[in-house]
């Protein structure tokens, strides 16, 4: 479904993409923020649970919009623990063994818009369109859950297999892991690399 | 939860596994975990269904409810269960999101969609677990007379 040259280029969009949303987080949390070599998998839809699991996570989800064709979203993924130690760390509060609340919630849906918008708007500078992210949803679930409503929304339906990208986000200082996954459909990625392609010439 | 020398046998979306070893399906959202049993003998099915129809496509059964409700029974049959015999339970059919475009009430879709085809099959509905707005993570034991155990997020556990 990808031949190298082309996972090397999308591995690249999303070098730049992650970079400009960990630089937000690291402002917002005013601290260093490591950041992982991106990884682009082509993933059978039987094998999403080797990818994604079931573990309690928050989710803040967005539709791309703007001037690409087809479909796509791009995920903001946080497990529940460190979602408490993100809120914390930003309100300065020391709890760690309660539940997620309301302010985490509202956090979270900051915390991802920013980072989002950074993300998108990075990969779409360098692609010279416009890439927008819609209002976000939230859940706190199992992160497996949204992804296969996700596929199985309208325009995943017919296909067989999902190009995941993913890049992890972490602070060793807050020790918060997040991951960042963008999911394309096949006609915005078919676009996406053609116009990496026409960069590269 | 099955025991650490008990292997469990993942069904992933579109998938179905036939037998008698604990088997479960990770995180249904909208999917449907549909358990066909013999109610006589420790053996059944599971299908981790994605959509209510597969409008003619053959290659993975298991994916839409019209070609999975009869797989199963077809799987089981063929290993000897009597179709009078079979019973069927659901979970799943969730909707997670509400405000995106697209295939919003697919999760009701799917699960009207497989309990039609159990009707027209004349499998008994024995339980379900349906609907809401919450993820399940499901094992089914075919040694425990049919028993499924549904896990949602937040780590409650319920048996059906």
């Amino acid at each position: 479904m990808l031949n190298s040259q082309q996972r090397d280029a999308l591995r690249e969009l999303g070098n730049i993409g992650a970079a400009h949303a960990a630089t937000t987080l690291s402002t917002m949390l005013s601290s260093n923020i490591e950041m992982e070599v991106p990884e682009i998998s082509v993933v059978d839809i039987s094998k999403i649970h080797e990818h994604v699991g079931d573990e309690l996570s928050a989710l803040v989800i967005f539709q791309i919009t703007g001037e690409v064709s087809g479909g796509g979203y791009v995920l903001l993924h946080i497990p529940k623990n460190s979602v408490i130690r993100l809120t914390n760390a930003m309100l300065g509060m020391t709890e760690l063994d309660r539940e997620l609340t309301e302010m985490d919630e509202s956090a979270l849906l900051e915390i991802g818009n920013i980072m989002v918008s950074a993300f998108l708007d990075a990969t779409a500078t360098l692609l010279s369109v416009i890439m927008l992210p819609s209002p976000p949803t939230m859940i706190i679930d199992m992160p497996h859950a949204a992804f296969q409503t996700i596929l199985a929304m309208q325009e995943f339906a017919e296909i067989d297999q999902v190009v995941i990208f993913r890049t992890e986000l972490h602070s060793d200082q807050h020790k918060i892991s997040s991951n960042l996954f963008l999911l394309p459909n096949k006609p915005m990625l078919d676009e996406i690399l053609k116009m990496l392609e026409n960069l590269m010439k | 939860m099955p025991g650490p020398d008990e292997p469990v046998v993942i069904v992933g979306i579109g998938e179905f596994h036939a037998g008698r070893s604990p088997m479960s399906s990770i995180g249904l959202g909208s999917c449907i975990g549909l358990v066909v049993f013999d109610r006589d003998r420790p053996i059944g099915a599971l299908a981790h269904i994605m959509l209510p129809e597969s409008q003619g496509r053959l290659e993975r059964p298991a994916k839409y409810a019209d070609t999975a409700v009869d797989l199963l029974m077809k799987e089981l049959n063929r290993q000897g269960c009597k179709t009078s015999s079979l019973a069927a339970k659901i979970t799943g059919g969730a909707s997670m999101f509400q405000t995106f475009s697209g295939n919003l009430n697919i999760g009701e879709r799917n699960t009207d969609a497989v309990r039609s085809h159990l009707k027209r099959l004349n499998i008994p509905l024995l339980a379900e677990e349906i609907g809401g707005t919450v993820g399940r993570t499901i094992v089914y034991y075919p040694a425990e007379n049919g028993k499924v155990s549904v896990k949602t997020a937040n780590g409650i556990l319920k048996i059906i």
